[in-house]
């Protein structure tokens, strides 16, 4: 249980984290959402005791991180955004040393220390020098630091920056894994990142907090469902078609060879008008799916009222969404 | 605190650090028990003592220059600062590997009075003392070497720094015999301190009325001095500097007179600049 209140961070005439609130309950992963600078990173470190904040207050389970930073520090395992690695010492010394700190009983280490390094899987590396270590095998030791102990909290910032893609999936399975024993949360500027393993997601912009939902309410568009849909017909017919649709509250059609590609969104599930339509034509239906917002159209959402981002649809195929993302 | 200082101690052994100390230390140490006891015909390990301090300005800086600015260097001050335990420990801890370090070479060195014992007649009672004043004045300067660690997160800056302000300490004496010592000089020097202190306050908080304060009560204690006993003013640069003088306390070491109040500023020393470590790492999370 983590309770933010009024939390403010003022950097001489910069107010990089500006009066944010939010519980995240036990059990929950939460994913910090932002663009570059947004306070992310600030906010964590604040959450974690690194730095004070100017205002406002943190408790973990209850305890201040200020009042009572060694209880609340207890409850916590942190990966800050530049895993804190000594480049000169093992695996297993580090961990080691890892656990010297937090207070972890000696009794209790090896079963421990075999478990998480078998979770973010680097038992096969745990004799290596860390400094040897690969980008991706570095992050994994940062975040099997962050496990030592069991904390209760995992506060994880930037957790799958600098993987391969590959690693990137494997981080999201260990950290999906995590939130059925952990409190997890996760700060990323990706969306697809945190909607791929967040409970909840909650979007800062600017210090400030600009929402805080579930995350398919955040990614479907909250009460438009938008749909990417491909017929085998012409453009013309294709928009003949839906324009018979009466749940179709707006549509973009493009064409690419003999096929069309439709973005199309409107009130409800509208999948089964889509498709009877369709079919009632005679018209082949390719492909009919959920069209994910990327997290600048859900900003440009947030930040001008309720439903511009589906009001101005961009049509982008997955790879397109992937990489503006990234 | 023994988790920093066993991590630290390792790390001095893991790198090239350790032994570059060790050795450099030993080497040193040794050409002058050859030079000014075996080939000088004397039985006093003391002046081989005094000779060696000149190498603290090039190894107290080796020792130190990593323990912090490395931690924040590699961003691993983050998981020191973010872990239950407390920064007391940590610079303590650190401190402690450092010294323990310094120990050894004092311990591996201390092989060269037992070999002149043999051979001559070494009071044994002055050496002893003597390398009681040599443990707790280069425990000051690492307390010092540290203290600029944590300034910077650059190993060769927070080198150079330390360098330089060893040098000043050591020079101390030398200075402070050449300082004015006349009651308008004094003066001077005194409006300069409240001036500095005012101005640390009003960098530290940022308001000026709390650094106004600071500066009319200092000029209101130095007023109120020199009209009520102005003989404080008799040469207060030289006191003042004498002060700081760590060499001068360590002669009566030297000379085999152990006095505890010796033993007290060596330890205040090192332990206001430990305070102040703790205090900068303090201020720049509140920063």
């Amino acid at each position: 249980m983590i309770e933010v209140k009024g939390l403010t961070k003022v950097y001489g005439a910069h107010t990089a984290v500006d009066h944010i609130d939010f519980t995240v309950n036990d059990g929950e992963i939460v994913g910090f959402l932002g663009p570059n600078g947004a306070g992310k990173t600030t906010t964590m470190n604040m959450m974690t005791g690194f730095i004070s904040s100017t205002e406002g207050s943190v408790k973990i389970n209850g305890f201040d991180i200020l009042d009572e930073p060694e209880q609340a520090k207890k409850q916590l395992g942190y990966l800050p955004d530049v895993p804190p690695l000594y480049g000169d010492m093992r695996v297993t010394e580090y961990l080691d040393f890892v656990c010297d700190i937090k207070k972890v009983p000696k009794d209790r280490r090896p079963e421990m220390l075999k478990y998480i390094m078998e979770t973010v899987k680097i038992t096969d590396h745990s004799h290596r020098i860390v400094k040897n270590l690969s980008k991706g095998y570095r992050q994994r030791v940062g975040l099997a630091q962050a496990m030592v102990g069991f904390p209760k909290v995992l506060i994880l910032d930037e957790p799958t920056v600098g993987l391969d893609p590959k690693q990137v999936i494997e981080m999201r399975d260990v950290i999906r894994m995590l939130g059925k024993r952990h409190t997890v949360i996760l700060s990323s500027h990706i969306l697809g990142e945190v909607s791929a393993v967040c409970d909840r997601i909650i979007i800062i912009n600017k210090g400030k907090i600009v929402a805080d939902a579930p995350a398919e309410e955040l990614t479907a568009g909250s009460g438009n469902s938008a749909q990417l849909v491909r017929v085998g017909c012409s453009k013309e017919k294709a928009e003949q078609i839906i324009k018979t649709i009466s749940s179709v509250n707006d549509f973009k059609v493009s064409t690419d060879n003999d096929e069309t590609e439709i973005y199309v969104s409107g009130e409800g599930d509208i999948r089964a008008d889509i498709s009877n339509a369709f079919v009632k034509a005679g018209v082949p239906l390719l492909m009919l799916k959920g069209a994910a917002l990327t997290l600048e159209e859900i900003f440009l959402k947030i930040i001008s009222g309720e439903d511009s981002a589906v009001k101005k649809p961009q049509i982008k195929t997955e790879n397109e969404v992937e990489e503006a993302e990234q | 605190m023994i988790s920093i200082y066993k991590k630290e101690l390792r790390s001095y052994f893991t790198t090239f650090t350790g032994y570059a100390f060790l050795g450099f230390f030993v080497l040193i140490t040794g050409y002058f028990f050859a030079a000014q006891n075996l080939a000088a015909y004397s039985a006093n390990y003391n002046d081989v003592l005094v000779s060696t301090m000149i190498m603290f300005l090039i190894l107290v800086p080796v020792l130190t220059m990593r323990s912090f600015a490395e931690e924040s260097r590699q961003k691993t001050d983050q998981l020191l600062l973010t872990s239950p335990i407390s920064i007391n420990a940590v610079v303590i801890g650190k401190f402690l590997a450092a010294v323990t370090l310094y120990l050894m070479g004092i311990i591996i060195t201390a092989v060269f009075p037992f070999i002149l014992s043999k051979y001559g007649n070494v009071d044994v009672g002055a050496t002893v003392c003597c390398f009681i004043g040599y443990f707790l004045m280069g425990s000051c300067l690492i307390s010092v070497g540290i203290f600029i660690s944590v300034l910077t997160d650059n190993q060769i800056v927070a080198a150079a720094g330390t360098f330089c302000v060893l040098f000043l300490l050591l020079m101390m004496d030398n200075i402070a015999a050449n300082a004015p010592i006349s009651r308008a000089a004094s003066l001077v020097f005194a409006a300069v301190i409240v001036i500095a202190v005012a101005a640390a306050v009003w960098t530290g908080t940022k308001s000026l009325a709390a650094a106004g304060c600071f500066a009319v009560i200092g000029v209101a204690i130095v007023g109120l001095c020199y009209i009520i006993r102005p003989t404080v003013f008799d040469g207060l640069i030289i006191t003042s500097l004498g002060w700081l003088s760590v060499l001068s306390r360590f002669e009566n070491f030297y000379l085999g007179v152990f006095g505890i109040s010796d033993v007290v500023y060596y330890i205040t020393f090192a332990g206001v600049f430990l305070f102040l470590t703790v205090n900068s790492i303090e201020k720049r999370r509140w920063s």
